[in-house]
C-alpha cells in the first residue's frame, strides 16, 4: 500500500436506479492514491453503474460522490440534490470504447492527455502508442483498426493521464480486458501496479481474474446487491513506465470544439447534410415559382421563401449527435466535460455557418424583378434576421441532443418536436416584411422588426434552454 | 372510484351527443354576413368545448411533469401519462374541427400567423411526441426524466399562447366562454356552449379518473413481472 495515501473519490449512501430497479443500493466506498480496486460480481449487479456514476455521468437518487482536487479539499462532483461539479484531470475508459471511427490513433490519445491537462509532444504519444504496439497506426482512423487495438487503445486512453502526470489521479476502467489478448492483459496488469506504486489510484470493473489479481482491494457485488471487500497483498512494482510530463492549464470545452471541427473537416457530414436539403429547397422554389407569382403573392411569401431554407438548413439534426452515439463517445465526452456538455454540445453541433449566407443567396436568387421601396436598406439588414436564425439553430441542436437521451433515440419522432420552432421562423417572417415594406425602424412595438426579432430571439434562448439545462437539474 | 370513473364517461359522452344534438335543433342560426358560412358556425359547440377541456389536459400534464421532476413520485407519472393521452385526445380534436370550421369561414384551414391556433398546434404535437414515445421506449428512469423535461416545454407554452391569444390576435375570434358586450353570443347558444363545456369537462375527469386508474394497474402488473424475472435468474 501507499504510505499516507489522501482519498482520490469518496463515495457515501449511494442510491442508483437504473430504468426502474435500484441497481446501487446505500454504497459507501472510498479510492485512494496508489490503490487499484477491482469491482467483481455477476453480470447486472451494478459495476458499470458504480464506475460511470464515479464519473458523475448519471443522476442519483440519494447520496454523494466527491472527488479530490489536486491538493485541495474533496468537491462534490455530483449528488442527489442535484448539485455536479466537473471532474479534476482523470482517465476513463468506457465498457464501450467510447471513441468516433472518424479520429485517428493519434488524436485519440492526444484528446485524452489534453483534456487531462498534460503538455504532450508528438514523440511522447508515439512513445506511448509504442508501449502499447499501436504506433505503427498512428495516424490510421479508429474506424480501421481491428475491435482487439480498438479496444487496446480505449485502455491506454484511460490510463494515459495518470501515465503521463507526476501527480496522483484517478483512472475510471470498465471491464478493460474485455477483447485484449494474452499480452495485452499482461501488459494492463504490469501498468496498473505501476501506476499504483506511483501514487495513482484505480478503480476498474472486470471478470477477468489476471486482473483481480492484479488489485489491492476486491468489491464484490452478490445477487442482492450486498457488497464485501477483501485485501490482498501487492508488492511494489519497478516496471518502467513513459516519463511523466508537465502539466498546463486545461481548457475541455476548447479541446471538443477542436475534436468536431477536425471530425467535420474530415468527413463533412453535417455541413453537406444541411447544405443539399436546403439548396434543394431554394432551387425549386425557384424553379416551380415564377417571379409574376412571387410578385402577386406579396411581401409576406417572399419573406417566407428567402428565409426557408435557413431554417431547413437549421433543424436538421447535427452529426454530433451520431458521432456521440457511437461507440459511447457522447457518454466519454459528457464525463469528460462535466455539467457544460449539454449547452457546450448543443452549440458546436448547431449550423453555425450557413444559415447567414443562404439568406443573403435566397434574396439575390427570389427577389429578382421584385420591387421594395426599401430594397437597399433589406440588403443592409438581412444579417439581422440571420443572426436570430442562429439561436433558432441552437435550439434545433439542442432539442436533438435531448432526444438523443432517449434509449431508442431512432423510434422517436423528433420532428414533432421541431414544429416549436416554427413560431420563431414565423416572427422572423414577419419581421422581414416589416423590414421589406417600411425599411428598418429601431422602435418595440409589435408592429415594428426589433420587436418581432426580439421574440423569435427569446422563444428560441427559452426552448435551447429548456432544453439543455432542465435534464441536468 | 372505478364505478364513478365510468358513470361520468357515460353521462359526459351523452352530454356531448346531446350538445351535437342540440347545436342543429336549438341553437339559432347566425346571419350572413358577417359570417361567410353560417351552418358551419355549429361546430364551435364542439370546438370550444375541446379546446377548454385540452388545456385541462394539458394541465394535468404540466403538473404531472412538474411532480414527476421535482419528486420522482409515481402518481406524477401516471398523472403526466394520464395528461399527455387526454391532452392529445381532446388536442386533436381542437385541431380536426378547427381547420374544417376555418375553411368553410374564412376560406383556409389554417393560418400560420396566428400564435393561438399554432401554439394549440404546437402543444398537440408535444402530447403526440410524448404518448409515441411512451409507447416506443423502454420504461425507466431516464426516461422518464427526458419525457417530463419535454411536457414542461407545454408549460411553457401554456402561458404564452394566453399571451398571444389576447395582444398578438390575428384571424382567430376572440376567447368564447360567456356572453358580453364583445361577445354579443345570443343567450340559446350560450346554453348549448355551456351544455357541451360541462359534458365536455365531465367525460374528461371520468376518462381521466379510467386511465389513471388503468396506469396504476400496469405499475403493479409491471412489478409483478419484474419479480417474477428475479425468481427466474436467480
Amino acid at each position: 500500500m501507499y504510505v499516507d495515501a489522501q482519498p482520490l473519490i469518496q463515495i457515501s449512501s449511494l442510491d442508483i436506479h437504473r430504468g426502474n430497479r435500484l441497481v446501487i443500493s446505500d454504497v459507501d466506498l472510498e479510492l485512494s492514491e496508489g490503490e487499484v480496486v477491482a469491482l467483481v460480481g455477476p453480470n447486472g449487479c451494478g459495476k458499470t453503474t458504480l464506475i460511470e456514476s464515479s464519473a458523475g455521468m448519471h443522476a442519483i437518487s440519494s447520496g454523494k460522490i466527491s472527488w479530490r482536487y489536486g491538493d485541495s479539499e474533496m468537491k462534490i462532483i455530483r449528488d442527489s440534490e442535484g448539485r455536479r461539479n466537473s471532474l479534476p484531470p482523470m482517465g476513463l475508459t468506457l465498457q464501450k470504447n467510447g471513441m468516433s471511427g472518424e479520429e485517428t490513433v493519434e488524436e485519440r490519445i492526444n484528446t485524452a492527455l489534453v483534456v487531462s491537462g498534460c503538455d504532450v509532444n508528438e514523440i511522447q504519444v508515439s512513445n506511448l502508442l509504442n508501449y502499447w504496439g499501436l504506433d505503427h497506426r498512428n495516424s490510421d482512423r479508429v474506424s480501421q483498426l481491428s475491435g482487439g487495438l480498438a479496444r487496446r487503445l480505449a485502455v491506454l486512453s484511460g490510463l494515459a493521464p495518470a501515465v503521463m502526470s507526476q501527480n496522483p489521479r484517478t483512472v475510471l476502467l470498465d471491464e478493460p480486458s474485455e477483447g485484449l489478448d494474452e499480452s495485452g492483459i499482461i501488459l494492463l496488469v504490469n501498468w496498473l501496479r505501476a501506476l499504483a506504486s506511483k501514487g495513482h489510484g484505480v478503480m476498474l470493473a472486470t471478470h477477468d481474474p489476471r486482473i483481480i489479481l492484479a488489485a489491492d482491494r476486491v468489491i464484490r457485488f452478490d445477487e442482492n446487491n450486498n457488497l464485501s471487500e477483501e485485501l490482498q497483498v501487492q508488492s511494489l512494482s519497478n516496471y518502467e513506465l513513459p516519463i511523466p510530463t508537465n502539466e498546463v492549464k486545461i481548457s475541455k470545452i476548447l479541446s471538443l470544439f477542436n475534436w468536431a471541427y477536425k471530425m467535420e473537416k474530415r468527413n463533412p457530414v453535417d455541413t453537406i447534410g444541411r447544405f443539399i436539403p436546403s439548396v434543394l429547397a431554394l432551387l425549386m422554389i425557384h424553379t416551380l415559382i415564377s417571379e409574376d407569382e412571387i410578385s402577386v403573392a406579396g411581401a409576406d411569401f417572399l419573406a417566407a421563401m428567402i428565409l426557408l431554407p435557413s431554417f431547413i438548413s437549421v433543424v436538421i439534426p447535427p452529426a454530433l449527435i451520431s458521432r456521440y452515439a457511437e461507440e459511447n463517445c457522447g457518454q466519454w465526452w459528457a464525463a469528460v466535460i462535466g455539467p457544460k456538455f449539454r449547452p457546450v454540445s448543443s452549440i458546436i453541433g448547431s449550423s453555425i455557418i450557413l444559415p447567414l449566407p443562404l439568406i443573403y443567396v435566397s434574396w439575390l436568387v427570389l427577389s429578382d424583378n421584385v420591387v421594395f421601396a426599401e430594397e437597399a436598406g433589406i440588403f443592409t439588414w438581412l444579417w439581422l434576421p440571420g443572426l436570430v436564425m442562429f439561436s433558432v439553430a441552437i435550439a434545433a441542436s439542442a432539442l436533438h441532443l435531448l432526444v438523443s437521451d432517449l434509449r431508442r433515440t431512432g423510434a422517436s419522432v423528433v420532428s414533432l418536436l421541431m414544429l416549436i420552432l416554427v413560431w420563431p421562423f414565423i416572427e422572423l417572417v414577419d419581421a422581414l416584411v416589416m423590414i421589406m415594406n417600411d425599411g428598418m425602424s429601431f422602435g418595440f412595438s409589435l408592429d415594428e422588426p426589433l420587436s418581432m426579432i426580439f421574440l423569435s430571439f427569446t422563444v428560441s434562448i427559452l426552448v435551447w434552454a429548456i432544453s439543455v439545462y432542465l435534464p441536468d437539474a | 372510484m372505478r364505478n364513478s370513473g365510468w358513470a361520468m364517461t357515460c353521462v359526459g359522452g351523452a352530454g356531448v351527443l346531446l350538445t351535437a344534438v342540440m347545436s342543429y335543433t336549438y341553437a339559432p342560426l347566425v346571419q350572413s354576413p358577417p359570417f361567410r358560412s353560417p351552418e358551419a358556425y355549429r361546430i364551435l359547440f364542439w370546438h370550444v368545448p375541446f379546446a377548454w377541456t385540452s388545456f385541462l389536459a394539458f394541465c394535468l400534464l404540466f403538473v404531472g411533469a412538474i411532480v414527476w421532476f421535482l419528486q420522482r413520485k409515481e402518481w406524477g407519472w401516471n398523472l403526466f401519462s394520464t395528461g399527455s393521452d387526454l391532452g392529445l385526445l381532446f388536442g386533436l380534436g381542437v385541431v380536426i374541427s378547427g381547420p374544417i370550421w376555418g375553411s368553410a369561414e374564412w376560406g383556409v384551414p389554417w393560418d400560420w400567423g396566428d400564435l393561438r391556433l399554432n401554439t394549440f398546434g404546437l402543444l398537440t404535437a408535444v402530447a403526440l411526441f410524448i404518448v409515441l414515445s411512451r409507447r416506443s421506449q423502454p420504461d425507466g428512469m431516464d426516461t422518464r426524466d427526458t419525457l417530463s423535461t419535454i411536457g414542461l416545454f407545454g408549460f411553457a407554452l401554456v402561458p404564452i399562447t394566453a399571451i398571444a391569444t389576447t395582444v398578438y390576435q390575428k384571424r382567430h375570434p376572440s376567447v368564447v366562454i360567456a356572453q358580453s358586450d364583445e361577445t354579443g353570443l345570443d343567450p340559446k347558444m350560450l346554453q348549448v356552449l355551456i351544455i357541451g363545456i360541462c359534458s365536455f369537462w365531465i367525460l374528461m375527469i371520468g376518462l381521466s379518473i379510467l386511465t389513471f386508474l388503468s396506469y396504476k394497474l400496469e405499475y403493479k402488473l409491471k412489478n409483478l413481472l419484474m419479480s417474477i424475472d428475479d425468481e427466474v435468474v436467480h
